[in-house]
């Protein structure tokens, strides 16, 4: 069991090595040892993803432009810094998982997470895993999972960084990371404060965005104590709190406002007994949200969940090569709020994760699922996975699962129309993935398809009430390529790194296409470092999108194409063995374009931001 | 997704008739291409924005996004409905503002917004305006009538009335509010005298709506009934048709649905109401002592949710999921047949002749 003792040693390591590296300004993607065993582990067949820390940095605007620009998701923005949803793959923002430490942070009211209330900042990283991943995370994760980890570093160190910027709209940010660790106990903590107006203008009108003003505070700390030789305790706690003005349309203004508080606390302690390497989280979530229709009255309307789960795991070694981990957990979530009465939902459930790697060419999962929860049942979920490396340059990788996404507390009791009679959405998926390296270089081509059948829908029943139903069936299929390209030439660093998704999503009955889904979308990011000054470039290529179900195009019935652009700069002014002190200048929507993410919201006009980051 | 619940109300009250048989005059300049014809508004939905169409009078062209293509905006989010006023359109949203246009060119003039909070319905008399308004909808006790002034575009004065002001009738100086309840449940119409704004309320059955003169002069108002399955025990009640006599507001006849029955679309012509129940076409004559028994005919309207009639031709509105265009169905009413469909502003609820 030394290998897990090394495997937490290979994390700190790796961490410490991705710090240093983060100094050249290469906006890549990259693969490297995650914190989360399951992703580490058993998704060798699965394509992950891994955004590092300097690229979180350097896209600190949202989490929404982070994964907009260096991924293949696609997201739907009300308006920037507005409500935030995903579509991975083509499914619906209910059907991608977000993943905090190892655990499902979707909100158990709409069963999706609003990217504009997570920042990324405080996180060491985020990590993309494609394709289905019921078995191990649980309802919504169909397209995929979107995963947030905070690593501890065990290894002696007291870093911090505080970070200011200044933008346009009156955007302020200030920023302080800081870490510490002696070889007992490691700490880190970070805090960030976001302030905007948000009062762009609306390109080729006279309008101003004059109702998206937003403020946002979140705190992570995260502490790690090792007990004893076999035994760490690692405590997890995030809080985020923020107040949204909730913007109109082009000609319709508005005067709503939305409150988020959502905290987050997980006790985690592992043991490294003679036999496995176990672990129990409990773990404490709580959503809570208040609409004011009117931000000038004190009328609200609110949701709110509370989540308390416990969750045991081991990792087995059967064989050298047959590796098990199964993992026991449940769940109780205790609802309220304005539009339902007090409603839970009780969930155990069991899951079983297989590794087999006979030789070093080629490896397997298996996994299994079958949770047991109140009010409906839910489908034995499976997951198998191959990789394959064919040549030292090529390797070949497949999956395929069922998954399902639970109806949310608001398909089952809001009032007026929720449904009882719901059963989860199920889907089944393949994905066939290649990935080519050569030298700096790396290719990854992935194939997928999706089938999910009784998706949820709110219609107008029969007796006039919007009711959910588990009513269409869609499929999903489509190419991934990325590239990612790095090369060093003396003290000259350049890199590329560029997503490029072609995705088809359509109703089966109607065979058309999903609203707000586009066919095509792309991006590339360019990097170039000399000695103490780098300079980046990223550029975003968006497909039409419809926003009807009758695919029609036009301003009623679809959003344009569009292309936007950033670039950067970043200066050392200084740089000694202690302190590192950065400036830098970034220009978002570089070319001033007009464009929007949904129909009649205009998105910002050309902006600037300077940042100043003190390191010590 | 309340306010899209909240939007289950149809039909206006203010229909301009036609003019299909003064064919024999010699043709006189036209005011717009919107002179003769059918408007349709629709509520948009949560993510779409609202919109206007039109079909032409003889059915044979129809244009949708007509306001959008007069004044490259939209009409913003939950167009309530569309009152007309001599050579006007206000287009009332349920942002808070109403929009004046040329009703036939439908060309912004200008755009009402203070004082305004929900807007619902609008009606006038002479140079002034009366337009319902549930103020903060969460509130049970802030609701009023604006009372505009049409020279000045502006809110002059309001009048406090109870929960859920929907539709707005006036007739010889008065004012007859229906109050569905907005997002409660309420149970009177208002009577607003406009020269003094004192007021009266008469009772009815829960969720008064719809509201017409008839022949004799009589009011006639649709109670859906209040139908709140999600309460424990849950609260039902029972829908009708009220007849009241307008020179002393008392009550003529009360004829309810059955059980589990809630109505919500009705339009009036020639002595015939014309309600909706479960796709199917009935009609109530003045004189009638009890709810028909058997319908008109059936429509295919997938969800049924504007109703107008007018020369014998019936109009529905199937606004499907709301997540794409509606579908204008025209019926023949004289042997039930439908006729004619029209793609239409999604959402589509109010249906009115220009």
């Amino acid at each position: 069991m030394t290998r897990i003792v090394l495997f937490f040693l290979l994390l700190c390591f790796y961490s410490v090595a991705m710090a240093q590296t983060s100094t050249d300004s290469i906006q890549r993607l990259d693969e490297v040892v995650l914190s989360d065993v399951k992703l580490q582990r058993y998704a060798k067949g699965f394509k992950v993803t891994v955004l590092n820390d300097s690229l979180i940095k350097k896209n600190r605007s949202s989490f929404t432009d982070l994964l907009r620009f260096n991924s293949t998701l696609y997201f739907k923005e009300n308006g920037y810094g507005m409500v935030s949803s995903p579509s991975f793959r083509g499914t619906n923002a209910s059907q991608t998982a977000v993943i905090w430490n190892g655990i499902s942070i979707n909100s158990q009211l709409t069963g999706q997470t609003d990217f504009n209330t997570i920042n990324t900042t405080n996180f060491n990283s985020v990590v993309i895993r494609s394709g289905g991943g019921s078995v191990q995370y649980g309802s919504g994760a169909i397209g995929g999972s979107i995963h947030l980890n905070n690593t501890l570093d065990f290894k002696n160190h007291f870093n911090n960084t505080v970070s200011l910027s200044y933008g346009s709209y009156e955007t302020k940010n200030v920023n302080y990371l800081s870490s510490y660790a002696n070889e007992k106990f490691s700490v880190n903590i970070g805090l960030n404060y976001l302030d905007s107006d948000n009062d762009y203008k609306y390109l080729n009108t006279d309008e101003r965005n004059t109702n998206g003003a937003f403020t946002n505070g979140s705190v992570n700390a995260n502490l790690g104590y090792i007990v004893s030789d076999k035994d760490v305790l690692k405590l997890y706690h995030q809080y985020f709190v923020g107040e949204r003005e909730f913007s109109g349309t082009v000609s319709s203004q508005s005067l709503a406002k939305y409150d988020d508080e959502n905290f987050r606390t997980m006790l985690e302690w592992s043991r490294n007994g003679d036999k496995a390497f176990s672990k129990l989280k409990v773990a404490h979530l709580q959503e809570h949200f208040k609409y004011f229709g009117n931000k000038n009255t004190e009328n609200y309307t609110f949701g709110k969940v509370n989540t308390y789960l416990i969750n045991y795991t081991a990792d087995i070694d059967l064989l050298s090569h047959l590796k098990l981990k199964p993992i026991v957990a449940y769940n109780y979530y205790q609802g309220s709020g304005s539009s339902f009465g007090n409603p839970n939902r009780k969930e155990f459930s069991t899951t079983a994760l297989l590794q087999y790697k006979p030789n070093n060419k080629w490896e397997y999962g298996f996994n299994l699922r079958q949770d047991v929860t109140s009010g409906f049942e839910s489908p034995l979920l499976f997951s198998f996975d191959v990789a394959y490396d064919v040549s030292k340059y090529y390797k070949l990788k497949l999956n395929g699962s069922k998954n399902y996404r639970v109806p949310t507390f608001n398909d089952l009791y809001w009032q007026q129309g929720g449904n009882l009679d719901l059963v989860p959405e199920t889907s089944y998926q393949v994905d066939l993935g290649q990935e080519i390296t050569y030298k700096n270089a790396k290719l990854n081509l992935n194939a997928f398809y999706i089938n999910t059948t009784d998706l949820i829908q709110w219609q107008p029943n029969d007796t006039g009430f919007w009711s959910p139903d588990n009513v269409a069936k869609t499929q999903n299929y489509g190419i991934e390529a990325s590239l990612d390209i790095t090369k060093h030439i003396n003290a000259h660093q350049f890199s590329l790194q560029s997503n490029y998704a072609y995705t088809v999503s359509e109703d089966l009955e109607s065979k058309k296409q999903l609203i707000y889904v586009p066919y095509h979308k792309a991006n590339i990011n360019l990097a170039y470092s000399y000695k103490r000054m780098s300079f980046f470039f990223q550029h975003l290529f968006t497909g039409e999108v419809f926003t009807t179900t009758d695919n029609l195009s036009g301003p009623f019935s679809s959003v344009d194409a569009y292309e936007v652009s950033n670039s950067g700069v970043n200066y050392q002014l200084l740089k000694t063995n202690s302190q590192q002190i950065d400036v830098s200048l970034k220009v978002n929507n570089l070319f001033n374009t007009a464009y929007e993410n949904v129909a009649f919201r205009p998105m910002p006009d050309r902006n600037f931001n300077f940042q100043i980051q003190y390191k010590f | 997704m309340k306010k899209i619940i909240l939007s289950i109300f149809a039909m206006s009250l203010f229909v301009v008739s036609c003019s299909d048989d003064d064919d024999s005059i010699t043709p006189s300049e036209p005011l717009g291409a919107y002179e003769d014809g059918i408007i349709v508004s629709g509520e948009g939905s949560f993510s779409l924005p609202s919109s206007v169409s039109f079909i032409s009078e003889d059915l044979m062209t129809s244009e949708n996004q007509i306001y959008f293509n007069a004044n490259n905006e939209t009409t913003g989010g939950y167009l309530q409905s569309i009152g007309f006023n001599d050579d006007k359109a206000y287009i009332v949203v349920q942002d808070g503002t109403i929009k004046v246009v040329n009703r036939y060119t439908f060309e912004k003039l200008a755009t009402i917004s203070t004082g305004l909070s929900l807007p619902r319905y609008i009606a006038f008399e002479d140079n002034t305006a009366y337009v319902s308004d549930w103020g903060d909808p969460n509130d049970t006790t802030d609701d009023y009538i604006a009372v505009i002034d049409l020279t000045s575009n502006s809110v002059i004065s309001t009048i406090s009335v109870s929960e859920g002001p929907e539709q707005v009738l006036e007739e010889s100086d008065k004012l007859y509010v229906s109050h569905n309840g907005g997002f409660n449940v309420n149970n009177v119409i208002s009577v607003i005298n406009t020269s003094d704004y004192t007021l009266e309320t008469i009772t009815v059955n829960d969720v008064p709506d719809e509201l017409f003169i008839d022949e004799s002069g009589d009011l006639l108002v649709l109670s859906s009934g209040a139908n709140q399955s999600w309460l424990t025990p849950p609260v039902e009640t029972e829908a009708a048709i009220t007849r009241i006599d307008l020179s002393d507001n008392s009550i003529i006849s009360t004829l309810e649905f059955s059980a589990g029955q809630h109505p919500s679309l009705m339009a009036y012509e020639d002595g015939m109401a014309y309600y909706i129940l479960n796709n199917e076409v009935y009609g109530l004559t003045d004189n009638a002592t009890s709810l028909p028994t058997s319908s008109l005919f059936g429509t295919t309207a997938g969800y049924a949710y504007g109703l107008s009639v007018d020369d014998n031709q019936l109009f529905v509105t199937d606004a499907g999921g709301f997540a794409a265009n509606s579908t204008l169905l025209v019926y023949d009413l004289a042997s039930g047949t439908e006729t004619n469909t029209f793609s239409v502003a999604v959402g589509a609820s109010k249906i009115y002749f220009n």
